[in-house]
């Protein structure tokens, strides 16, 4: 065995690394130098410790096991900061949603609102449902009240499109 | 009747690692007209050089085809080796059999063999129509260019004007002694700069053998190695340097403000002053983009010249166009520091009390515009917290993919500056992503900065943010401790790396001389000829070639010397034999060789026929590079290039074509 995690005993499964990779289309958005220029200004780091050069070198490592079951991966808020810093044209934002892919492939755990909005979308063709909003005079109005046009629920056709997608891998 | 030897090289692995060289040996025994087929570990080495050289006696060879390495590293090795062995050195054919075979095909040695074969096969096709060749001799100048007056164009212009050769430097702004004249200190050591490089300033200005041109700028270059014709233009300084004493009345008498670029603009001086403190020559230059006389009116203001007691002042003075010969050309333009508001996210620009590492160093040297005080430049007060942030312009993709080579040495010295320079309750910080201490007592710098209590934090901050109060704040991550840090700063020095120049598009036109895929000028071979560029005569020094601190610029500038020593002081020179040649009763006239001719090497002349005056072109050998465009553009190919004949190509593309049969192997 050549790496081991002696804090967890955990071994690199270089097999789910080439996964990933392969899911990235190669080498080029993990080529990280860890110069932790994305984790000193990741938006999600202070709240939710995610860090993403910590993610892109467990993978580069291998130690890809634990990663698509964590919550750490959906706590990404997709600023793109990262990707626009980087300087060696790395990609945390990729590898984070290359990892949540895999998650959803593997069944693990995806928090509610994730597949909440899936099914919003699905079922109104809305990521976000039509919301209540207080106005500056304080009242408090909606999609009714404002006499907005109606908004009719997807073609069958895009349901059909949307669930093929869901099931690509 | 031909007699061909072929030799495969073995290249110790590299080639035979690969490609089955017993195979090929074996194969080119049976090609036609070859005598004898060898194959060994080396044929470069010693032993692989006698073997060819007992063969061709032996078996009266006149014909040697070598399969190894690219013609670019031993060609010249094998030629002189098949010379010494009495025969003519251009009847050998290299072929490229580990750039073009082993290194390209690594994964596939059964096919990469096949074309093993067939290299050989076009080689040997090739070698049996090779023709023997003189080198021609041509004398040289005995006097050299060197452009630019940094720390690598006057170690050059010392090192040959020592050795006897005549040395025109020619140097853009008004003084000598480029970027090196603007540092505090140097690295390792914390020598003054100006302390070791103002007597070699002086040095250059005083020698009997070095013409100093300064506000001058080289505009052509023409002819060929060892004989240049150059041309230099000096523009007006509107000051007549032999009068003036640099006393500076007239600084003080000049009522207009303009910009001081020695300073990175940090400060102001007059429209007429002195480049810097310890300019050579020390005497003033006007500013015509400043000077209200020369901007506007001819009749106002002229206060300098009432002040002026040397009457040195000359309004009316002219562009000089200089002519001069000479033999070789040092290279030694330098390089800019990154623009650091490229880079937006870090204020640079933005943020007053944001700078460059180039600022800084005008900030801590004693005659910049602090008198060498650490002061924020926003508020002129010293700061409490100081942060260094590294790499900026450099090993990043957006902009440049290379290290800068100098940045953590600059940073390391400034942080320990800084320290000297400030009281004891200042913290200093120092944000790097690898910290890159490699040449000689540069790694026990790094611990004098670390015992001088600078703080080495293994994180660089994504943005710099300013408060509403103008106050400066970033967040940077930390490796060591795995902790988000926020610091607030009171000056942000940025470590701004080395770029090209920004003419040096125009230089590498003007002296033919190629850039790298990182801008800089290409060396002719990056190890073994890292101080020439692929341009006969024309040798690079400095960070003109690539990002370098001094001791590296020193130490390359000494070497372009003793190149450009090497190749003149003989005064003649052997000239490659590969050139154009026109065949004179094909040649129409037509003049599309004349127009397309990079090295302006072609003649068109009269020539009297059946009492018909025509045109003929004619190659100035010494100037031909061999290049080949005019052979490929002739219409009537009436011009050719020796070895490279339509023949000679052409039995090479039909031996690539078709599968020579080959003889029973003997």
């Amino acid at each position: 065995m050549s790496l081991v995690d002696l804090m967890s005993m955990a071994k690199p499964n270089i097999e789910s690394r080439d996964r990933i990779l392969a899911k990235l289309r190669g080498r080029e958005l993990v080529n990280c130098f860890q110069c932790i220029k994305c984790t000193s200004g990741c938006t999600a780091l202070k709240l939710l410790e995610l860090k993403p050069h910590e993610i892109i070198k467990l993978v580069n490592l291998g130690f890809v096991d634990e990663l698509p079951s964590s919550d750490i991966i959906w706590t990404c808020v997709t600023c793109l900061k990262c990707v626009q810093r980087c300087p060696q044209k790395a990609s945390p934002y990729h590898v984070i949603m290359a990892l949540r892919n895999l998650a959803v492939e593997k069944e693990a755990k995806v928090p509610e609102g994730y597949l909440k909005a899936v099914s919003q979308i699905l079922e109104t063709g809305l990521a976000e449902a039509p919301q209540k909003v207080v106005t500056r005079k304080m009242e408090t109005v909606d999609h009714e009240c404002l006499k907005l046009p109606e908004i009719n629920p997807p073609k069958e056709s895009f349901q059909a499109v949307f669930m093929k997608i869901m099931e690509e891998k | 009747m031909t007699r061909i030897g072929a030799y495969v090289c073995h290249c110790g692995l590299n080639i035979a690692g690969v490609v089955d060289v017993e195979k090929v040996a074996e194969y080119a025994k049976g090609l036609p007209d070859v005598a004898i087929a060898k194959h060994y570990t080396y044929m470069c080495s010693e032993p692989g050089q006698r073997m060819i050289q007992n063969d061709i006696k032996a078996h009266e060879l006149d014909r040697i085809v070598i399969a190894t390495c690219s013609p670019r590293m031993h060609e010249e090795t094998f030629r002189k080796a098949v010379a010494e062995a009495g025969l003519n050195p251009y009847l050998t054919e290299i072929v490229n059999l580990r750039e073009h075979v082993s290194w390209s095909h690594t994964h596939e040695p059964a096919k990469a063999t096949e074309k093993a074969k067939a290299l050989v096969r076009m080689g040997v096709a090739r070698a049996r129509l090779l023709e023997p060749l003189e080198r021609h001799k041509v004398s040289v100048e005995k006097s050299v260019l060197v452009v630019g007056g940094g720390i690598a164009g006057i170690q050059t212009s010392l090192d040959l004007a020592n050795a006897g050769f005549k040395v025109y430097l020619v140097e853009k702004s008004p003084s000598i002694g480029g970027r090196m004249a603007q540092l505090d200190k140097t690295f390792p050591t914390l020598d003054c700069s100006a302390c070791i490089l103002t007597p070699k300033m002086v040095d250059v200005a005083k020698h009997p053998n070095i013409t100093m041109l300064t506000n001058a700028e080289v505009t052509s270059v023409k002819g060929f190695v060892g004989n240049y014709d150059v041309s230099i233009l000096k523009k007006p300084t509107y000051v007549d340097a032999k009068r003036c004493v640099g006393c500076e009345l007239c600084t003080k008498a000049c009522p207009v403000k303009a910009p001081d670029t020695f300073n990175q603009n940090l400060s102001e001086k007059r429209a007429i002053s002195i480049y810097s403190t310890h300019a050579v020559p020390k005497v003033a230059t006007i500013n015509p983009n400043y000077c209200l006389r020369l901007k506007y009116n001819k009749g106002v203001c002229g206060k300098c010249q009432e002040a002026c007691e040397a009457k040195a002042i000359d309004f009316e003075q002219q562009t000089e166009t200089i002519q001069t010969k000479v033999g070789g050309i040092v290279l030694a333009v330098g390089s800019e520091v990154f623009n650091a508001l490229e880079m937006a996210e870090l204020g640079y620009g933005r943020f007053k009390n944001v700078i460059s590492s180039i600022e800084f160093e005008r900030i801590s040297d004693a005659s910049g515009p602090t008198g060498g005080k650490i002061l924020s430049p926003k508020d002129g007060k010293p700061p409490k917290t100081i942060a260094f942030i590294q790499c900026v312009g450099s090993r990043d993709k957006r902009f440049h993919e290379y290290c800068c080579r100098v940045g953590c040495m600059v940073t390391l010295k400034q942080a320990i500056l800084a320290r000297e320079k400030t009281d004891e309750s200042v913290r200093i910080y120092v944000c790097f992503v690898d910290l890159r201490a490699f040449g000689k007592g540069y790694d026990e710098f790094y611990r004098r900065a670390r015992d001088m209590d600078v703080d080495f934090i293994a994180g660089l901050p994504s943005e710099i943010h300013s408060t509403p109060d103008g106050s400066l704040y970033f967040d940077v991550y930390d490796k060591g401790t795995n902790k988000l840090l926020e610091m607030h700063p009171d000056l942000v020095v940025l470590g701004t790396g080395l770029v090209p120049n920004n003419d040096l598009g125009n230089i590498s036109t003007l002296f033919h001389a190629l850039r790298s895929a990182d801008g800089f000028l290409l060396e002719a071979h990056p190890k073994l000829r890292p101080l020439e560029s692929a341009m006969g005569g024309v040798f690079l020094a400095g960070a003109c070639q690539g990002p370098k601190d001094i001791p590296d610029t020193v130490a390359q500038a000494s070497g372009a010397a003793a190149k450009a020593i090497d190749l003149l002081s003989s005064g003649e020179i052997e000239l490659e034999p590969l050139k154009a040649a026109v065949d004179k009763d094909l040649c129409s006239g037509c003049r599309i060789c004349e127009s397309i001719c990079p090295f302006v090497a072609i003649e068109m002349k009269p020539e009297l026929i059946n009492g018909v005056e025509r045109l003929r072109a004619e190659v100035i050998e010494a100037m031909c590079q061999g290049c080949g465009l005019c052979s490929s553009a002739c219409p009537t190919s009436a011009i050719k290039i020796q070895q490279y004949s339509d023949k000679q190509v052409r039995v090479q593309v039909q031996a690539a074509l078709t599968e020579a049969k080959p003889r029973r192997a003997k």
